[in-house]
């Protein structure tokens, strides 16, 4: 009981620390705005920008962050809200596949690191271990320009402000 | 360290509410990767030397080796990846702790400050307290064929020190043995040896007992044990003396209160211990 408190309080803390670097680096990185629920410290969302030269630019993506009670110890667990098509996420749920969320994780990563590795996921997929078969089976079979047009269709749909 | 923790966890969220304007001083703030605050109890891993709290580094390890069925002898590093064996902490200027990843950290062994004091003698230089000690007159006045009362416990004291470890049982059975049967075999000898062979003979005994256990740090350990028999003092006595000489001079710290020891040893005043030749053996 004692000890669960104190992993809580430790967990809380370093979110704590987190919040102030970002609301601080919020000029440093342009291509990520992440911001923390006003009354759940651990529930955070993120917008990412879509990497440049990608299916994905000019679209902006949002991420949702839930927060294990053992953080750092454990990985946060992160999925698109934004609609993407990309082999390594699930289509419906926005599951990502991406081993430092799982067993690659290290509690050196921040949630800014993440969103890092996530925005290097979009522009370096990996086709071998596909969450969305589709996609991975376009880039397995060579059509670059299939799952590109797809990408860039989606993106357009779901991730770029209406205009009109 | 439970109410520190907490405190820096209070204070840390009052900084927040209060949203304080981050300073300049924290531009160039390393903090540990794991809690991102102040190092609390700094800790170097063995290869990499990357800095962690203590208690960071531990939980992750934990963590780390929860996931293994099987006992897991070293981590990889958060920040590099490079595998390490060990946690180097407590560096206090003259010595350090080292915990390996494969001890159960649950019940990991803390030194007290007796245990601190025993280790900071082996960075003295030997012959630290020839002047007080006469190790030879030791071997000369045959002293050898009496009991020590006292150096079961020392010898535990001194080998957990040493290995850093509480149950040492094993070693100082072992050791113990050792010298009790080099007693037994002394006071058989019908021709007695000169007092530098039985030295010898001795110091290469306890040195081969404690060489698997105490490595490089044998030769030191094999001076200490000959110097504490030397003394004929108590572990209180004995202890006072050499406090004294390294400048810990017990009486004076008492700031520790719960130390309990140390209240103790204000009491005891050094003295010579005669040996009595009809002292029963039964202890």
């Amino acid at each position: 009981m004692e000890l669960n408190h104190l992993v809580l309080q430790a967990s809380r803390a370093r979110l704590f620390k987190e919040l102030k670097e970002v609301q601080r680096e919020k000029v440093a990185d342009p291509d990520i705005q992440l911001s923390c629920d006003d009354n759940n410290i651990f529930k955070w969302t993120a917008l990412i920008k879509g990497p440049s030269e990608t299916p994905f630019e000019g679209g902006v993506f949002q991420l949702a962050f839930a927060i294990p009670e053992q953080y750092p110890l454990q990985p946060p667990q992160v999925r698109f809200l934004t609609k993407i098509f990309h082999p390594n996420v699930h289509f419906k749920t926005g599951e990502i596949c991406l081993d430092i969320l799982k067993n690659a994780w290290s509690p050196a990563w921040t949630l800014q690191s993440v969103c890092r590795a996530i925005i290097a996921l979009m522009a370096h997929p990996e086709p071998d271990s596909p969450l969305n078969c589709d996609s991975g089976n376009l880039l397995r079979s060579g059509d670059v320009r299939g799952y590109q047009s797809m990408a860039r269709m989606y993106t357009r749909l779901a991730a770029m402000p209406k205009k009109g | 360290m439970k109410a520190e923790a907490e405190a820096e966890v209070k204070a840390e969220e009052e900084n927040m509410t209060t949203a304080t304007t981050s300073s300049s001083t924290s531009e160039d703030f390393n903090p540990c990767p794991i809690c991102l605050g102040p190092f609390l109890q700094e800790s170097y891993l063995d290869k990499c030397f990357h800095r962690f709290c203590y208690n960071c580094i531990r939980q992750w390890i934990k963590v780390v080796s929860g996931k293994r069925s099987c006992k897991f002898a070293s981590v990889t590093c958060p920040l590099c990846k490079i595998e390490n064996f060990s946690i180097i902490h407590g560096f206090d200027g003259s010595s350090f702790q080292q915990s390996y990843v494969t001890q159960d950290f649950e019940n990991g062994f803390v030194l007290t400050k007796a245990h601190k004091y025993r280790l900071q003698s082996y960075y003295t230089e030997p012959g630290f307290l020839s002047d007080i000690f006469s190790v030879s007159r030791y071997w000369k006045s045959h002293k050898y064929l009496q009991p020590n009362h006292w150096l079961h416990s020392w010898l535990r004291r001194e080998i957990q020190a040493l290995m850093q470890e509480e149950d040492v049982d094993i070693v100082v059975h072992h050791i113990v043995g050792v010298i009790n049967s080099f007693q037994t075999k002394s006071k058989r000898e019908v021709q007695r040896k000169t007092p530098e062979a039985k030295s010898e003979e001795f110091r290469s005994l306890i040195s081969d007992a404690a060489r698997p256990f105490l490595a490089a740090r044998t030769d030191r350990f094999v001076n200490e044990v000959e110097l504490f028999l030397a003394s004929g003092l108590t572990i209180e006595a004995y202890d006072a003396v050499y406090k004294q000489r390294l400048g810990w001079s017990a009486p004076r710290v008492t700031g520790e209160s719960t130390e309990g020891e140390l209240s103790e040893q204000r009491t005891t005043i050094p003295y010579l211990y005669i040996f009595d030749e009809d002292s029963d053996e039964t202890d």
